[in-house]
């Protein structure tokens, strides 16, 4: 079959505009158009001013664009980890995730690259001498090479899945999988290379980023389906859900023994900069309020007492749950530039520096939540153009 | 083909900034830029007259550590920071992304983004400057009225500086961390 013959067999639904224009399909139009608009508006303020266009400094040069970052192409992790039970390991249960779920990874990874396209000083730079001069023992190297195998697995594996070619869509399925568990437990490492800040160096990062990865696509599965089925879900999707709520349980109870043991390891035999690091952690409201709270005990206690069956309270739970998730990413990239590398003043009248603060910019924030609108759009187009739920029961 | 390094006689530093004002002029670092390439930092001196702790108050001029194991060239994905023939951190202003991760990575807050260029740049012991025109010394040294900074080849056993370090205690900054840094500072 040629290539021509292929594109051919690839179903997509013709919509009519009078067919689109439900309340619905507007509202969601609406806010995506605006925060796309957002994302536009920040874009050119970034392009036309640099770096100062953002609140980051040199103590603190990663800011909220890397926090989006890591959010979007995180969260698309997990929804091919996820998807990839179905798909991949054969358990029937889940096969009704499907190409919805394909498509939602493709629709949280493009504004993950919008984003970092504004955070890399030089991207047109990144793109030819990431080619011709590769550093082999850079993390971000790795990361990005491995970012382009995920794009690209993801999209084929998507293509074949709706063309109907199960077999070639879940070989590119394995490989989509292995490159996205790569690329995210990378970009942990990226912080975890960091011999000079004690409070990310060592194996944690990568490993908690897969856990966290895991947990915020089941938070945005419950979020999608939920609004999707409004409350209302067939019995197989009840099922699949529930048994998701099961397994997303699990999956907060070994965060919340990583979360207990990185605070006490952490703190204990109080080593310079680890435990003051801590210290100051344990101080902030993003991370009682916003991590634990939010993205940990509340999703948790609402599985826990509905034993994963009120599915309804769960979406909002996912809700908190992904606000939660934003801040575990917030705080982990704050944190590990929180303590200074330089403790002695450098200026009188001055206190020594002791914490270094970071407050994002309004570019910053216009960019972070236009991604949001961008991800909405991708994902609402989708479902207009391609079936999503057609190859459900197929495997 | 040397390797330069440098040796910092601290304690005789008088927090005259000369140094600082020295490295600006020569390397054209722009305003703003205050305490990014160079700087001097101090301790405040601690307790109660009559019972002051001279000892803490120490000045400590600071800049690059120009490592031997750099963190910030090993985090680098596209060469930009690189190690020149004379063993010094530099950065090639045309590879850099400006992915700030060597400004992340360097345990001494040493790198700074140069806003003419809009990459990241940092102490490059004159190299560009005044070593390219043939000279000897770095700004900062040259400058220095109690001569805290001696700079030369460490790999050539007769130079001032090998005999400094084969003759005095001396210290490197946060060495723990395996980064090896040609910056000393004498006991």
């Amino acid at each position: 079959m040629c290539i021509k013959d292929f594109l051919a067999s690839i179903p997509i639904k013709k919509v009519g505009i009078k067919e689109l224009l439900t309340p619905d399909n507007k509202l969601v139009g609406l806010i995506g158009i605006i925060l796309l608009i957002t994302y536009l508006l920040g874009a050119f303020i970034a392009l036309t001013h640099g770096h100062h266009a953002y609140g980051v400094t040199r103590e603190h040069p990663w800011g909220l664009l890397i926090v989006m970052y890591i959010f979007f192409v995180g969260t698309s992790t997990g929804l091919a980890i996820i998807g990839s039970f179905g798909h991949i390991f054969g358990i029937k249960i889940f096969n009704g995730f499907g190409l919805r779920v394909s498509f939602l990874a493709i629709a949280m990874l493009l504004p993950g690259f919008a984003i970092i396209l504004l955070e890399i000083g030089h991207p047109v730079t990144m793109m030819i001498y990431n080619m011709l001069s590769p550093n082999l023992t850079s993390a971000i190297w790795w990361m990005g090479t491995f970012y382009t195998f995920v794009l690209v697995f993801l999209i084929l594996e998507f293509i074949f899945g709706l063309a109907g070619d199960h077999k070639t869509s879940r070989l590119l399925g394995i490989g989509g999988l292995v490159a996205d568990v790569a690329a995210f437990s990378t970009l942990g490492s990226i912080f975890g290379y960091l011999v000079a800040r004690p409070i990310v160096n060592g194996p944690f990062l990568p490993i908690y980023f897969i856990l966290t990865a895991t947990v915020a696509g089941a938070f945005l599965i419950f979020l999608v389906y939920g609004i999707k089925y409004k409350n209302n879900f067939p019995e197989d999707k009840k099922a699949m859900l529930t048994t998701l709520a099961k397994i997303l349980g699990l999956l907060l109870v070994i965060l919340m023994f990583f979360d207990f043991w990185a605070i006490v390891t952490g703190l204990y035999g109080r080593l310079p900069e680890r435990a003051d690091t801590i210290m100051y952690i344990l101080s902030t409201k993003t991370y009682w309020i916003g991590e634990i709270l939010m993205g940990t005990v509340i999703p948790f206690a609402i599985i826990l007492l509905s034993k994963g069956k009120n599915l309804g309270a769960l979406v909002w739970a996912s809700f908190f749950g992904l606000v939660g998730i934003f801040f575990m990413r917030y705080d982990m990239v704050h944190n590990a530039q929180a303590f200074p590398m330089q403790t002695m003043k450098v200026h009188e009248y001055q206190l020594a520096p002791s914490i270094v603060e970071y407050t994002p910019s309004n570019t910053e924030w216009m960019i972070a939540l236009g991604a949001i609108g961008l991800a909405i759009l991708i994902y609402q187009v989708g479902t207009k153009l391609f079936d999503l739920d057609a190859q459900d029961d197929h495997h | 083909m040397a390797r330069y390094g440098m040796a910092l006689d601290y304690k005789n530093c008088i927090n005259c900034k000369a140094c600082e004002v020295a490295c600006k002029e020569e390397n054209g670092v722009l305003l703003g830029a205050d305490k990014h390439r160079i700087w001097v930092g101090q301790n405040e001196m601690k307790g109660q007259w009559p019972n002051l702790d001279i000892a803490n108050a120490a000045f400590l001029p600071s800049q690059c550590q120009h490592c031997d194991n750099a963190p910030c060239q090993s985090v680098c994905p596209t060469h930009a920071t690189y190690y020149d023939e004379n063993h010094v951190v530099r950065v090639d202003v045309d590879k850099c992304i400006l992915c700030s991760y060597c400004m992340n990575a360097c345990p001494y807050d040493a790198r700074y983004v140069d806003d003419r260029t809009m990459t990241v740049d940092k102490c490059t012991f004159c190299s560009d400057t005044r070593l390219a025109r043939g000279e000897t010394t770095t700004a900062c040294q040259n400058t220095c009225p109690t001569k805290v900074r001696t700079f030369g080849d460490l790999d050539d056993p007769n130079s001032e500086i090998s005999i400094l370090l084969k003759t005095r205690e001396h210290f490197s900054l946060k060495s723990h961390l395996g980064t090896k840094p040609k910056l000393f500072y004498l006991t």
